[in-house]
């Protein structure tokens, strides 16, 4: 397989598609032969959103994909414009920040983490101008935005790349891993095993060959570079200057390559992951840092890097193993999936949160765990053919849930009381559907449904342009669920969720708080407390109990911990009976939950539930 | 903790009263022990009641706590009991009514395991490793307990009594008494001395005389607050399996215990191996295998007479058992659990333990101490997984086929277990066929008598278990 064919003397920036009039990395180029980029100050800047270090331990995130949401031209694509417009309702649902996938310059072969250019927006979502006016209207409410970079690699069509293959002794000749030969660093497997059949692909132009971890058509980085290493905080700078909050780095584990090893985790990788997280805590503190590593919680904990100073590499990094967990626990109507992963969960440092999600692009990958967890994970679910299908494509929440609502809401209810900041995938909120005929990568993707109005108010073009037809299923059809029926109705899911998004924000237990598992003798109740010591020494005790399965349970939960204090169910404010020296008993219905505040006495429970 | 270490020795002070309180109580307790969910003596009357000692145990100042134990004389029968007293000066305690030990002409008494005001001193005790007039509390070697919690009793246990302390130590307190070191106690003991994964750590030990032969009267175990027992663990995945309604096989249902009950089958042949590795194993010779076949034979002989219905099975149970007989050597015996199903094993979040080393609570003390084969404990539990199946039947009226999908819940996971077993030890059990089969009939029969007597409705299960077990593959 070889890359694209250029001839020698093309311009470095040819391979860049609709962005001749727009600044562009590689519009011109300096005698020595740099490239010529974009800079921040060519930009308007956004005001920052209120200062709050640690904003994001608490943040409620919403992940958007541009495409999808509103489309503000009527060209049938989603856009940066069409996003800022909708971004009262995103407040009214009480999101704290929109993280949103690449929405950089790319030849779209790899859904934009085929970054083309790190400095040019996609045409088609916009300008870096539209981009500064979402984060502009986002931060004056109180939002803020993080979006995916790729550190580790570029496309193919980027101009580093382009100089790099025509002039190998030019300022980009040493940008990527290049090699006369394709037997370095054969440790390393190959992780799109069904595409590439090795990490090294020949580059007819330059008569090399250059190293590839993804596809073929995304040359990694070389790291051992300084110019590179210099280069991509250039990168971050650009963004932070312009008033982007954060970045979720995709692909961390794979910056640097080292000869018998398997080229994942190394220590350089960290020590270049410290730079980057002192250059931020210098020049923009308060971004935050959110690691994409599809490893096992012992290992993702690296990447928030040492815990003796709070952590000093990312803020932040997701949970992968919780979500098949949490799914896995429903089927199996047991709480153990869920508490063994957050058993085998080790502490992480002070100034970090992880992020946790029931739905995004992407998934647990089996070949990620260890073997005895592969054994267990394959006995447990992958087996289940119903369980694989479910979580092996991409769905959404509902469809997976055989639009249950009680399990939609238990799911959710799960989502936003376990440890991590949650992160809802947009349309979720409103329990929308899937298209599977759409395969699976757009399958998820279709358009936000507004309205029951023509392409579900997403768009005001022909429908025939939508850039994927809405959903139109009588069950999950944009006119049966849509945001404007919904806000119209009490009882719906949209209200409901936004109900709980504000009853966890009133408590900050849930964001905080260490988590204890109540275990207790029932295997189909998964119950736990967030514990918070407030800034003014009050303990704020959150109790959270969940029915895993479809039937009614009994539970009696060992709250002598809590003897004297009086139960208030979170969303109702009722009180329930006071806790004793005896095990506690509560009855829930079949996928019920509940939320309590576990207050002193009477009296301080109303005062402060008031508050 | 321990106040007043030498009360024991203060008790010749008010020898007296005290004495008189014993005999008030011996005379209350014919009455009052049938009570007693865990009193084993419900079959027959009390024909008298013996205190054999009474030892005053530090409680504080205003509360009395009374060790006691006493001989339950029924006719010829005379078994010992142990019993803690308690009484309070000026306060009631928060026991139940049925707790109250009413005394014809002496001061409000109760059994005192529900109320955590004394029990904490038990742990105390056992933590300061004191010995009081004859009856030692000790940690054992290298324990270290945390003092100062209070216990509850746990409500679901049948013939002891078990007490909690903080979610941390669970005090299991032996009530019929049998002179030794208890079973229990030696198998922990010998299990973590090989640092055996599978059972909850022994940490302490009540231990006494009783005629001249040291007797254990409790035991101090680590307490799992994460756990669930495997029969809810099994009966949640039978319910879910029961009511899906796609007629989807259990293997392929979200409810799966398939691979609990795999790695259950591995915990049981590790702890077997452990129990082999510490305390040895031999071969049975061909008098002990027929030995072991009078017994099935008789305890059939008794249960057929008892039973009407199980008549009909009596031929092909009288050859699966004189099968055994011919079994080709060595058949290996050692130190079992005995008493094992899915009630006996907790699933905790580091896997799965098991419990109650004492044996089979209605055999001789003699025939539990003995070394059997650890296919008993293999059966026990493919009976088990038998039972979990067909609860939901039992006072349900028949439907179409449900029974048909409770059997193959119970063949997916006890061939799961087998297989886990056959991985860990290496040995399929399923290839010991004539033993095996020939203990899960064994154990068929002693739960038709059981039944029978106690829950009628039962009597399905094992009736049905043994139709299946003697006509598959004839």
């Amino acid at each position: 397989m070889t890359s694209d064919q250029h001839d020698l003397d093309t311009a470095p920036d040819a391979a860049l598609e609709g962005l001749e009039d727009i600044p562009h990395t590689g519009e011109s180029v300096e005698a020595d032969g740099t490239l010529v980029e974009p800079q921040a100050d060519d930009f308007a800047h956004a005001e920052q959103a209120p200062s709050d270090p640690e904003w994001f331990k608490r943040a409620v995130f919403y992940e958007v994909l541009v495409r999808a949401f509103a489309d503000s031209d009527g060209d049938g694509t989603g856009d940066l414009r069409g996003l800022a417009g909708k971004l009262d309702y995103l407040e009214w649902l009480g999101v704290d920040c929109l993280w949103l996938p690449p929405f950089y310059a790319s030849p779209l072969r790899d859904g934009g983490y085929d970054i083309s250019d790190f400095r040019a927006v996609l045409p088609e979502f916009g300008t870096v101008d539209d981009f500064v006016h979402l984060l502009e209207e986002a931060h004056s409410r109180g939002i803020r935005v993080i979006t995916d970079l790729v550190l580790n690699h570029t496309s193919d069509a980027h101009p580093w790349f382009q100089a790099s293959r025509q002039d190998p002794d030019g300022p980009y000749g040493d940008f990527y891993v290049w090699s006369d030969d394709d037997s370095a660093y054969s440790d390393a497997r190959v992780i799109f095993v069904d595409t590439e059949s090795s990490n090294w692909t020949y580059d007819p132009v330059r008569g090399q060959f250059f190293w590839h971890r993804f596809f073929s058509h995304q040359p990694d980085l070389n790291f051992e570079n300084p110019a590179v290493r210099e280069a991509m905080l250039d990168i971050l700078r650009f963004w932070l200057d312009l008033g982007i909050d954060g970045f979720r780095l995709d692909a961390v584990p794979y910056l640097f390559e080292e000869e018998g090893t398997n080229c994942e985790n190394l220590p350089r990788t960290h020590e270049y992951l410290r730079e980057v997280r002192a250059t931020i805590d210098r020049e923009f503190p308060g971004r935050v840092l959110l690691a994409e590593a599809n490893q096992w919680p012992a290992d993702v904990v690296e990447y928030f890097g040492n815990p003796d100073v709070g952590g000093d590499e990312c803020h932040m990094a997701f949970h992968f193993p919780l979500m098949p967990r949490i799914f896995m626990a429903v089927r199996r109507e047991s709480r153990f999936p869920i508490s063994e992963i957050l058993a085998q969960t080790p502490p992480i440092p002070d100034g970090t949160q992880w992020g946790i999600f029931l739905r995004n692009h992407d998934e647990l990958t089996l070949e990620m765990v260890t073997d005895d967890e592969r054994d267990y994970m394959y006995r447990e679910y992958a087996k289940d053919p119903r369980m694989k299908a479910n979580i092996g494509i991409r769905r959404r929440l509902a469809p997976l849930l055989e639009n249950d609502r009680n399990q939609l809401e238990l799911f959710t209810a799960m989502l936003l009381s376990l440890p991590g900041s949650p992160v809802l995938y947009y349309g979720d909120e409103i329990g929308m559907g899937d298209n599977i005929w759409l395969g699976d990568r757009d399958a998820v993707r279709t358009p936000m449904q507004w309205s029951p109005d023509r392409n579900a108010g997403f768009s005001r073009s022909d429908p025939g342009r939508v850039y994927l037809p809405p959903i139109m299923d009588p069950t999950y059809g944009y006119e049966a669920i849509n945001v404007e029926s919904q806000q119209g109705s009490s009882a719906s899911l949209l209200n409901w969720t936004r109900r709980m998004i504000s009853v966890r924000k009133e408590h900050p237990a849930f964001a905080e708080g260490e988590f204890v598992d109540l275990g207790g003798s029932n295997p189909s109740v998964l119950a736990y407390e967030r514990r918070l010591v407030r800034e003014d020494g009050e303990l704020d005790v959150v109790l959270c109990v969940n029915n895993l399965s479809r039937f009614p349970q009994p539970v009696e939960l060992n709250l002598a911990d809590h003897e004297g204090r009086t139960p208030v169910e979170l969303t109702g404010r009722v009180r329930f009976p006071r806790v004793g020296e005896l095990p506690y008993l509560l009855t829930l219905p079949g996928h019920g939950f509940y939320w309590f505040q576990l207050t002193d006495t009477e009296d301080d429970g109303e005062r402060r539930s008031m508050s | 903790m321990s106040e007043n270490p030498t009360t024991g020795s203060h008790r010749a002070d008010t020898s007296g009263p005290q004495d008189d309180l014993v005999t008030q109580i011996a005379e209350a307790l014919p009455a009052w022990l049938p009570t007693q969910r865990w009193f084993g003596g419900k079959d027959r009357e009390i024909t008298g009641v013996r205190a054999l000692a009474a030892t005053e145990l530090p409680a504080g100042d205003d509360a009395l706590l009374l060790h006691l134990v006493v001989e339950v004389e029924q006719g010829d029968r005379r078994e010992p009991y142990q019993l803690l007293i308690g009484h309070r000066d000026d306060q009631v305690p928060d026991v139940p009514a049925a707790a109250s030990i009413p005394l014809a002409n002496g001061p409000a008494v109760y059994e005192a395991s529900g109320d955590a005001d004394l029990t904490c001193h038990l742990l105390d005790l056992i933590a300061s490793s004191t010995a009081v007039d004859g009856v030692e509390f000790a940690p054992e070697p290298g324990a270290e307990l945390e003092s100062g919690l209070r216990g509850h009793p746990i409500s679901t246990e049948q013939s002891n009594t078990s007490i909690v302390y903080g979610g941390q130590y669970i005090l299991k307190l032996f009530r019929k008494l049998t002179p030794g070191t208890n079973k229990d106690l030696v198998l922990h003991r010998a299990l973590r001395e090989v640092t055996s994964d599978h059972i909850a750590d022994p940490l302490g030990s009540i231990s006494g005389e009783l005629a001249g032969e040291p007797v254990t009267f409790g035991m101090l175990q680590r307490f799992m607050p994460d756990a669930a027992d495997g029969w809810v663990m099994a009966t949640t995945s039978v319910r879910d399996f029961m009511a899906d309604p796609s007629g989807l096989p259990p293997g392929e249902l979200g409810g799966d215990f398939s691979g609990e009950a795999y790695r259950l089958g591995k915990a049981v042949a590790d702890v077997h191996a452990d129990l082999a590795q510490a305390l040895g194993t031999r071969d049975a010779d061909a008098d002990e295998l027929a030995d072991t076949v009078d017994a099935m034979l008789e305890r059939l002989e008794r249960v057929v007479g008892e039973v009407p219905e199980l008549a009909e099975h009596a031929d092909p149970l009288v050859a699966a058992f004189r099968a055994v007989a011919s079994v080709p050597p060595p058949v290996t015996v050692q130190s079992v659990h005995g008493d094992l199903h899915l009630g006996q094993v907790l699933r905790t979040l580091q896997g799965w333990l098991l419990l109650d080393f004492e044996g089979e609570p209605a055999a001789s003390v003699v025939e539990r101490a003995s070394l059997r084969s650890p296919l008993r404990d293999v059966a026990g539990m493919l009976r088990s997984f038998d039972y979990a199946a067909q609860q939901l039947l039992v006072g349900q009226p028949d439907e179409e086929g449900q029974a048909e999908r409770a059997a193959a819940w119970a063949e997916h996971n006890r061939s799961a277990f087998c297989d886990g077993y056959a991985k860990e030890s290496g040995h399929d059990p399923r290839d010991q066929d004539v033993l095996l089969r020939a203990f899960e009939l064994d154990k068929a029969v002693y739960e038709v008598a059981y039944e029978h007597a106690n829950r009628p409705d039962w009597l399905l299960v094992p009736l049905a278990s043994i139709r299946r077990l003697t006509t598959e593959g004839s």
